[in-house]
């Protein structure tokens, strides 16, 4: 009988890897086999990390073969099981696991799709931050956008392919190739949604965001977009009440 | 005494919307470590019904150590939610950084003990409260397992002052599974240390043409698992009870019903103390 921390070692080898070895040495028979025993477990993490997944991702499952879904799901969770047990932070790593994915690289719109999908999670579930009110914005030495808010630029139409994928949608076409697409996902009140940005307040927002400053971000919108209204471009970020104070990125 | 349910994501608008008469509520403290609408309902909740946190990913069992983080983020959201009983399970979930989402056995040995009960011991400090810790299902016994379950989890109770959340689903679709006899395993625990009761469905798959138990939480509770609760009352007395749905989550009102089964025992069974009193 190996000790209680090989045992653990043991069983993992046999649920992510597969090689019972180890593990059905330690398991009592007991009528059914030691690897059919250990089999009920083995299908539970599958079955429910897959679902964690699928939950989190339904317009990629939506997009690819309900069993090609469950293969790229199998592949990740043996390669990048699961680091902490709350299932809504899982699966972050999962569009640059479709990007390298052999089996789909003949749909190079998946990974982008998956961004925006990951950016509407951690939307969901990013902490409850307060908006800079105006008369505050000249005290604040570093500002920074709402935990919730991502920003994603992409060379395909997600927005449209995402759209297009909801349940009920009326069947459209979508122009894959009808252009980039700069997007802002972010959470306001309580709903999660997503708008298309202009080059100039894309760059204006990214700049803001990597510098936690306001006239980074506009050195960025003038380079992007010399005719850029900057006046503007702040205000709508008080309006949008996403400008928030230093230090409240979410931790994961 | 009124019994709970456990309170899952697809019936939060409707518990809100229409506050039914359930006795208490149990959720999942690991759905509730973020931030944003969920956490908010709940808090709304709270207001109104006592709950219950029961934790699904602290790994007691894990021999390379707890982890810290997550701790923290149960001790966070209890100091939070500030709920009536917090709970874990008597099992392993996470190895060497990987988090293998499932309840997964022990070997029920000394050396297990030390590390379990080094975590309850822990654990139970950060929180600053008594752990309940729950009876898992099992679908494999370990060839060294010297320690029958119910008298490890008595000895954990006895070692670190935890209590017991008696599942009594899991005794039954363990013993089918392994063999051996649900009341002699409720006759063995230690009624003192009983803290809570939880009831649920469970499915019977076949696994090489051999009938095994899977516990689902996908059906309503079976009829021997009724019988064995009223064993459960008898033997603990009145203690809260709750009903777990989680795979094909029904309307909102099967789950009330089932809780209300729950309920008319638990409300018999205190009628009877009462007369026992009197007496």
């Amino acid at each position: 009988m190996p000790a209680l921390r090989e045992l653990q070692a043991g069983v993992r080898t046999a649920i992510l890897a597969g090689d019972e070895r180890t593990a059905a040495a330690a398991v009592r028979p007991d009528g059914l086999g030691a690897a059919a025993r250990l089999a009920v477990y083995r299908h539970h993490v599958f079955a429910s990390l897959t679902a964690a997944l699928e939950s989190i991702y339904p317009v990629i499952a939506r997009l690819v073969d309900p069993r090609f879904f469950r293969y790229a799901a199998d592949r990740y969770i043996r390669a990048q099981p699961p680091a902490s047990p709350c299932l809504f932070e899982y699966g972050a790593s999962f569009p640059d696991f479709l990007a390298a994915f052999p089996a789909s690289r003949r749909l190079a719109y998946l990974p982008g799709v998956a961004r925006l999908e990951w950016a509407m999670n951690v939307a969901l579930h990013s902490p409850d931050t307060p908006p800079v009110e105006p008369e505050t914005l000249r005290a604040l030495p570093v500002l920074a956008l709402h935990p919730s808010l991502t920003l994603l630029v992409s060379p395909w139409p997600i927005d449209a392919i995402w759209r297009a994928n909801q349940p009920g949608a009326v069947e459209t076409a979508v122009d894959l190739h009808a252009g980039a697409v700069r997007l802002q996902i972010w959470r306001a009140d309580d709903e999660v949604v997503f708008r298309g940005l202009s080059p100039g307040e894309f760059a204006f927002r990214d700049a803001l965001a990597c510098s936690g400053r306001l006239d980074a971000g506009a050195e960025a919108a003038l380079a992007a977009d010399p005719d850029a209204d900057l006046v503007a471009l702040v205000r709508r970020l008080l309006d949008e009440r996403v400008l928030v104070g230093p230090g409240a990125r979410p931790g994961w | 005494m009124e019994s709970g349910i456990g309170l899952r994501a697809p019936h939060v608008a409707e518990v809100l919307a229409t506050r039914p008469a359930v006795g208490w509520l149990e959720v999942h403290a690991e759905n509730y470590m973020g931030g944003g609408p969920a956490i908010r309902a709940l808090e709304h909740l709270r207001r109104d019904y006592p709950l219950s946190l029961h934790g699904v990913g602290l790994s007691l069992g894990t021999a390379g150590g707890l982890d810290g983080g997550h701790l923290q983020r149960l001790a966070a959201l209890a100091a939070r939610l500030q709920p009536a009983l917090v709970s874990e399970h008597l099992s392993w979930s996470t190895v060497d950084g990987a988090y293998l989402n499932h309840l997964l056995p022990l070997p029920y040995t000394e050396e297990t003990l030390a590390v379990v009960a080094e975590h309850v011991g822990r654990a139970q400090d950060r929180l600053g409260r008594r752990l309940l810790v729950e009876n898992p299902s099992s679908y494999l016994r370990f060839e060294h397992s010297p320690i029958p379950e119910a008298e490890f989890l008595n000895a954990l109770a006895r070692r670190t002052g935890c209590g017991l959340l008696c599942d009594v689903n899991n005794i039954y679709v363990s013993g089918a599974n392994l063999g051996d006899d649900p009341d002699a395993y409720l006759d063995a625990l230690d009624p003192a240390a009983i803290g809570e009761i939880h009831l649920a469905g469970h499915a019977v798959n076949d696994a090489d043409g051999r009938p095994i138990l899977i516990d689902d939480h996908g059906s309503r509770v079976a009829p021997a698992v009724w019988a064995l609760y009223a064993r459960a009352l008898a033997r603990f007395g009145v203690v809260p009870t709750l009903v777990e749905w989680d795979t094909d989550v029904p309307p909102l009102a099967v789950l009330l019903d089932e809780a209300a089964t729950a309920g008319a025992l638990l409300e018999r069974h205190g009628g009877r103390e009462r007369d026992a009193r009197a007496a």
